[in-house]
């Protein structure tokens, strides 16, 4: 590692944020040095993708092969970040989703809309390939598509049921190849797209982004290091990122005119919280005291069904590249007495785990045959929505744990306000309305709100009282500092947020290599 | 209101629904009730043959029958022949909460066998060791395993330890289950009516 060497930017993580915009940045010209707290990971030969439960004691399939580092915890996940195991759900956000709080007056507008946006969603999905279907809905954009995955039997017999009920299922849209590319071939339908896809038919960061990036010297990929510390300069700016390795604690310093953070949400925050110095105390570049807050991750409810016209019938393949379909936002045009709303996944799980067999009644081979016979018809229902920001709700480090570098653990707080609950319930009362249009025998209903897709604690926003970075994602306070990853969504919509996380992030770069272009920085 | 703060052994769970257990949501969001540290330990290809690790023989036998009542042969193998017995007490040497519940458990039943006349359960009939047990599984289907007695408490654990294995098995994926899955198309198919 050159320590003396100055960088045109330094970025600290390598999934969907870092990645996109390191490789953006490299394309421009930039001299870009990504650095990541996990190792380095190959793609095609690392991962358990073929796994079987039985080839493991415990019957859990580790996701890494026998000794190959990477993804076991939080700051060590390896080249790729999430985008190695994430299911791939790329959906555009629509011009309600930027400007909710126009329309209801509730939570806070992007500073921009649809119309900014979409060149980046563009230039995203011709780089990633995203499979999916015209549909023309006012609530999710279309996109550049290749062909969808043909939907499976269990998800039309949802679709005849949604339909009853005047509700749209439509084809999935994934950042996995339906047609192969000059680089990548399609998906072979293994099932088993939560691990990483070890063909790389799904996207992932690393290779599809940074390795070509890399090829071209203009990008420098340094893994195992753990950044802990963003000091700032006497004329606020900050210059140099401090690590140290994974695996040998060794220190390092890595320098930089323009330092981005993209270690996904709640580590980023997390990482700026850590960054105190006398000139900002609570955290870098929070002197609005707006970091951490207007935590709004993703509120799911799931429900376990068996859909009873395939109870008894055989067995067959249809694991195929896990959800093949999508409930999208329908409740913008239904009247009802919350703001925002919901959409639905469903079907995406593989058929190598058999957990609801345990609660299924009696035992012996009355037992035994109950479960065969539902096996082709077990379904999972998913619904995700929005969160509205809220005072209880906020990522802060905690004060006494630490995690196994000595760091200070990272905290997640939510509460849902009244409102999220009426939506909360009245998603729930529309799963169970489709589930039972479509012949379905409810198994079971998780108990409790959960979250997914970290959402939120470092948003963008025109007024430096009441936001952390500006529209461009740079900081309010450090004119060189940027974060790109979901934590800086004023924002969450009920849409998965990656393909969204990119398209900000190569809009970012730009930005940036703008900058550098004209030596404002 | 549901308020909700994580530690890093929470996050793990999260993280595990963002990857590879995302689509389970709940039920076995965490799979067969282990932590995530529990799963980097390297695997044996077969466990048909191990010895038990943490059982005697005799209470190893107890279970084993518990087991075999719980999924049978049927024209196709059942727990024994998947290695189900193995599978639990791989899972309960690791876990002193289960040892308790089901050392209770053990005594239990040898205790309701004296009074049915034997001196141990395993010298039950069938139909007496079915007697003893289905209450015990109507009553941990009826409160979904969190009824307060301890036999009651025990059953379930040795029915979730049960289906977990078997059916996590290649005896009860494979035979049992016909999966089918984990192989390469070229194109996913079409549905034709008749699925």
């Amino acid at each position: 590692m050159q320590t003396n060497h100055l960088y045109d930017v330094v970025v600290v993580g390598s999934g969907a944020g870092g990645g996109t915009l390191s490789a953006r940045l490299a394309d421009l010209g930039a001299d870009v040095l990504v650095l990541e707290g996990g190792p380095k990971l190959n793609t095609r030969t690392d991962f358990n993708t073929h796994g079987l439960p039985w080839e493991f004691p415990f019957r859990h399939i580790p996701t890494m092969k026998p000794g190959k580092p990477g993804m076991d915890g939080e700051r060590s996940r390896g080249l790729g970040g999430k985008t190695q195991l994430w299911n791939a759900v790329s959906l555009r956000f629509s011009e309600r989703d930027f400007k909710g709080k126009a329309h209801d007056g509730a939570g806070e507008n992007w500073p921009f809309g649809y119309a900014e946006m979409k060149p980046y969603y563009d230039r995203i999905e011709k780089q990633v390939g995203v499979c999916g279907n015209y549909d023309g809905l006012e609530d999710l954009p279309d996109g550049i598509f290749l062909p969808p995955v043909p939907m499976k039997c269990t998800d039309l017999a949802v679709k005849k049921g949604a339909e009853k009920l005047g509700v749209k299922v439509i084809h999935v849209r994934k950042a996995t190849l339906s047609r192969p590319t000059r680089t990548r071939p399609a998906c072979h339908f293994c099932g088993n797209c939560m691990s990483g896809c070890d063909v790389v038919a799904k996207y992932n960061s690393y290779d599809v982004h940074m390795l070509p990036a890399a090829a071209s010297g203009k990008l420098t990929l340094q893994q195992n290091s753990i950044v802990y510390d963003l000091p700032v300069s006497d004329e606020a700016k900050v210059k140099e990122v401090r690590y140290f390795d994974r695996e040998t604690r060794a220190e390092g310093v890595a320098r930089g005119k323009v330092i981005v953070v993209a270690c996904a949400c709640a580590q980023s925050v997390g990482l700026l919280l850590m960054s105190k110095s006398s000139r900002f105390p609570t955290g870098l570049g929070n002197s609005s005291g707006q970091l951490g807050k207007n935590f709004i991750p993703h509120i799911t409810a799931g429900f376990e069904a068996f859909l009873t016209d395939f109870i008894g019938k055989p067995s067959v393949n249809d694991e195929g590249f896990l959800d093949h379909a999508y409930v999208p936002s329908f409740m913008h045009s239904r009247k009802r007495d919350y703001p925002r709303s919901f959409g639905v996944q469903f079907n995406y799980q593989n058929h190598r785990a058999v957990g609801w067999a345990r609660s299924m009644k009696g035992m012996g081979a009355s037992y035994k045959q109950s479960i065969k016979e539902r096996y082709p018809a077990y379904f999972v229902f998913t619904g995700y929505h929005e969160m509205l920001p809220n005072k209880d709700s906020y990522i802060e480090l905690d004060p006494v744990q630490v995690d196994e570098y000595g760091l200070p653990r990272v905290k997640r707080n939510w509460k849902l306000s009244e409102d999220d609950w009426k939506l909360h319930n009245d998603m729930k009362k529309w799963c169970r309305d489709i589930l039972v249009a479509s012949k379905a025998e409810i198994h079971s209903e998780s108990a409790a709100p959960a979250s997914n897709h970290e959402v939120g604690g470092c948003r963008i926003g025109t007024d430096p009282r009441t936001s952390v970075l500006n529209e461009n994602c740079r900081s309010h306070d450090v004119p060189n500092l940027y974060v790109v990853d979901a934590s800086v969504f004023p924002s969450s919509s009920e849409k998965n947020p990656t393909l969204t996380i990119m398209a900000l992030a190569t809009r970012t770069a730009d930005h940036i290599a703008d900058r550098l272009k004209r030596g404002e920085v | 209101m549901a308020n909700y703060s994580s530690d890093r052994r929470s996050l793990l769970k999260i993280f595990g629904a963002v990857g590879a257990t995302c689509a389970y949501p709940f039920a076995s969001d965490e799979l067969f009730g282990q932590t995530a540290e529990a799963h980097h330990h390297e695997a044996p290809a077969t466990h048909e043959d191990a010895q038990p690790q943490f059982f005697n023989k005799a209470d190893f036998a107890t279970i084993s029958r518990i087991v075999d009542l719980i999924i049978p042969a049927t024209d196709t193998p059942g727990a024994l022949a998947a290695g189900v017995p193995a599978y639990v007490d791989l899972v309960i040497a690791r876990n002193t909460d289960q040892q308790l519940v089901t050392a209770d458990g053990l005594r239990w039943l040898d205790a309701e066998a004296t009074r049915a006349g034997s001196k141990k359960f395993l010298d039950l009939t069938e139909k007496q060791q079915l007697s003893i047990l289905e209450p015990l599984c109507e009553l941990a289907d009826k409160t979904n395993g969190l009824a307060r007695g301890r036999s009651v408490q025990f059953f379930a654990l040795i029915k979730s330890l049960t289906a977990d294995g078997y059916y996590t098995s290649r005896q009860g994926l494979r035979d049992e289950l016909e999966y089918k899955g984990n192989s390469a198309m070229a194109e996913y198919p079409s549905c034709v009516p008749e699925h």
